[in-house]
């Protein structure tokens, strides 16, 4: 628009050259190269270690990572291709029943129900035939969106086509539910390993959704000011709030009780902090964890989670008086692992970022809006259904993306730091099984496809939810 | 309108602080306690000490064993905040660079190549992780601060951040200031980058945070101690003393308080510019 006219070619102005060389140069450098070699590596049996010549192996690495091995397979190929088109319909079928959803298709709410007893009976047959938790977590999940699409407000009890996902899911997972027993008898993966740690990590994302709402339920908290007043009433309620902690501190120490008094000083000096500088100072506090969240951070709770001296336990027994070693293990138990980890992930990272992301959404839903709901009379559930959660929309839309994303790729500073990976690999994730493959066992190319497969997952999932995404935020 | 105060949020609130705090607290108050008292669950302890700081910073031996930890913490101090001063301003600049390049200046392609950065934004750092640490040994970068360094001082979203501030400023200015005669370079250094100042300073809180407590790069890039930055210290202390809790929990406040004041100090600035990487998505 500079008036001039554009030259034929490739004519870039010099200054538009001098100005982004520096970053281009690190771009193509650090990352375009980097990509296209790791994309050669993952074809290769590339390693560090010099003695082993550098070989093209095409998919083999990935055959290696994805693929199944049978004792018989000329007898199983056919239980292996109906179980894999089985999964493909399930998906399909998953797929389509949000899509059914979003376009509003007659018969949505029927075929919700239909999910609901899907569920439900998947759980309770489950739970009497003492099947694995995998099958018991689906179940859930399809009764929990069962449950959210025939209560919704949107599509009909009539039948029609919204039913088709719904017959979809039925057929697929009852045909699942008898393949699955002659498939796994039939087949082994190539690497094990590999499906266990996936499994891992889709159970460390569990903490998203908790985190999530956690951070809306705070920002929620921390939205509107308590009632201001003048600057010299706020610092002499500081100082009020101030000299009771000291005082209950002193009268805690005087009388033997100093842990009792502390705490009460401490909840004194929150409290002052808090009318002296409105919510700003819960935002801060709440933030803290995430601030200074790193290795040091996972050592503190490392220290806390330990079994035989850290203060959960020790806590715990005096509180309720069992025995020490009778208490959960948390990180070196097989079933406390993982929770023990979300747990620690919903600390530090319940007052972060979302928290801060949703505050800034909510002070920009439009006052208007508010003011008319109330002038028709609109109770207070129903301005937060009706206008808050729509307004928070592409704020959670975004938050749930980031969070996808980094949570398909997280794991491996707590598992390097506080586990080690197991107890019996239990806490190991996608990325600390890369981790290991790189650089302890130097099989670098391997590790390269791990990379790509993470890859192919974190596209998906993020093009999903965008997709879906969009069409909320329509609404 | 006046409302009663809502006594019951506050409660809330304060409670809520309080479950946050009390990691942290448990952690000050082990490390100012002795080994014996250590594993006991009152927070202030009976007979405070205050030699724990001192033996982790190799100031004093330590007194069960009469010999010195051997942590250099003065020394990861020194590297993790070198190393991460340097990579903020490297990476500010460039970034800044390209985001005028991007923002300010017409040229064919433009948009293509920016889209090219952001299609990059979305592969996973564990894609190129590997052939970096290959180019890192092939360079001969290993344990240097370089290797550190370099890698780090390009950040496509740093340029993505600073091109949606700068394109949030008027191109009235920068029409003003050509026509006066300004070349580009003068524009950039007189007129955009006075203004995009709230932009790059949460830039550059976010990169400082981001590499003071990048672990996983240094872990790879580093076998000598000497070079070692803090976390990847930590690491060490913790697999080397970690029965010993009052050291540790000595070591992890030395580590975060350092935060907690740059978190004070910049707060207002951090928040500013996460709404602003966040919400234009």
């Amino acid at each position: 628009m500079d008036g001039k006219r554009e030259k034929p070619g490739f004519h870039i102005p010099l200054p538009a050259i001098g100005f982004l060389l520096p970053n281009f140069i690190g771009f193509l450098f650090f990352v375009m190269f980097p990509v296209i070699l790791s994309l050669i590596m993952a074809f290769t049996n590339w390693t560090i270690n010099p003695g082993v010549p550098l070989e093209y192996v095409g998919l083999r690495n990935f055959n290696d990572l994805l693929g199944m091995h049978s004792a018989i397979p000329a007898a199983a190929g056919h239980i292996y291709a109906s179980y894999v088109s089985c999964v493909i319909l399930l998906l399909a079928g998953l797929i389509l029943y949000i899509w059914s959803y979003l376009r509003e298709w007659e018969g949505v709410k029927i075929g919700g129900t239909v999910a609901c007893i899907l569920g439900l009976s998947i759980i309770i047959t489950a739970f009497a035939n003492h099947v694995n938790h995998g099958f018991v977590l689906a179940g859930i999940i399809l009764l929990l969106a069962g449950i959210g699409v025939s209560i919704s407000e949107k599509g009909s009890w009539k039948p029609g086509i919204g039913i088709i996902p719904s017959i979809l899911l039925v057929v697929s997972i009852s045909a699942l539910w008898f393949l699955n027993k002659p498939m796994w008898d039939n087949f082994t993966p190539n690497d094990p390993r590999f499906w266990k740690f996936f499994y891992n990590t889709v159970y460390l994302m569990l903490g998203t959704p908790i985190g999530i709402f956690g951070s809306l339920a705070l920002a929620l908290l921390l939205n509107d000011r308590l009632p201001e007043s003048a600057l010299t009433k706020r610092a002499v309620m500081f100082l009020i709030c101030a000299g009771c902690g000291f005082l209950s501190l002193v009268l805690g120490l005087g009388s033997g009780h100093g842990d009792l008094g502390l705490v009460i000083g401490i909840i004194w000096l929150i409290a002052g902090l808090g009318l002296a500088f409105n919510v700003i100072a819960y935002r801060t506090i709440y933030y803290l964890p995430s601030f200074t969240a790193g290795v040091a951070i996972m050592i503190l709770w490392k220290a806390l989670y330990n079994p035989q001296t850290g203060p959960i336990n020790i806590g715990l027994s005096y509180l309720t008086g069992t025995a020490i070693d009778e208490l959960p293990k948390w990180l070196s138990s097989f079933t406390w692992a993982k929770p023990s980890l979300i747990f620690m992930g919903t600390w530090v990272g319940i007052g972060g970022m979302n928290m801060l992301l949703y505050l800034a959404a909510l002070s920009n839903v439009p006052q208007d809006l508010i003011d008319a709901a109330e002038v028709d009379g609109a109770s207070r559930w129903q301005k937060f259904r009706h206008i808050t959660i729509p307004q928070l929309a592409p704020t959670t839309f975004f938050i749930c993306i980031m969070s996808v994303i980094g949570g398909l790729q997280g794991g491996l500073e707590q598992a390097r730091v506080m586990t080690g990976g197991g107890p019996d690999g239990a806490t190991t994730t996608l990325s600390y099984y890369l981790y290991n493959m790189a650089f302890q066992n130097l099989n670098m190319g391997y590790a390269s496809a791990i990379a790509w497969i993470m890859f192919a997952i974190i596209f998906v999932a993020t093009a999903l939810n965008w997709r879906f995404g969009k069409e909320l935020e329509v609404e | 309108m006046m409302n009663r105060f809502p006594w019951f949020k506050f409660g809330l609130m304060i409670v809520l602080g309080i479950s946050i705090c009390v990691p942290f607290i448990w952690m000050t108050s082990a490390s100012f306690k002795h080994r014996a008292e250590v594993e006991e669950i009152n927070l202030i302890p009976k007979k405070p000490t205050l030699d724990n700081y001192p033996v982790v910073l190799d100031m004093k031996p330590d007194p069960a064993t009469g010999r010195f930890l051997g942590m250099k913490f003065w020394r990861w101090y020194f590297n993790s905040i070198f190393i991460a001063a340097a990579v903020t301003y490297l990476q500010v600049l460039t970034s800044c660079m390209a985001a005028y390049a991007f923002s300010r200046i017409q040229w064919k392609w433009r948009d293509r190549v920016f889209l090219l950065y952001l299609a990059t934004m979305m592969i996973p750092g564990v894609v190129t992780m590997i052939p970096n640490f290959q180019i890192m040994v092939g360079l001969d970068f290993l344990n240097s601060y370089h290797g550190l360094i370099l890698p780090a001082a390009f950040s496509t979203f740093g340029t993505f951040l600073m091109r949606q501030f700068m394109l949030s400023l008027p191109p009235a200015l920068d029409e003003a200031a050509m026509i006066d005669g300004a070349s580009h370079w003068q524009i950039f250094w007189e007129v955009i980058i006075p203004l995009a100042r709230p932009g790059m300073i949460a830039l550059a809180i976010m990169t400082f945070l981001g590499v003071y407590q990048s672990f996983f790069w240094p872990l790879i890039m580093l076998n000598i101690e000497d070079y070692f930055t803090m976390p990847v210290g930590m690491l060490l202390l913790d697999s080397t003393y970690g029965r010993q809790t009052e050291y540790i929990m000595a070591a992890t406040v030395l580590n975060v308080v350092p935060l907690i004041i740059l978190f004070c100090i910049f707060q207002k600035f951090l928040v500013k510019g996460l709404q602003l990487g966040g919400v234009k998505g």
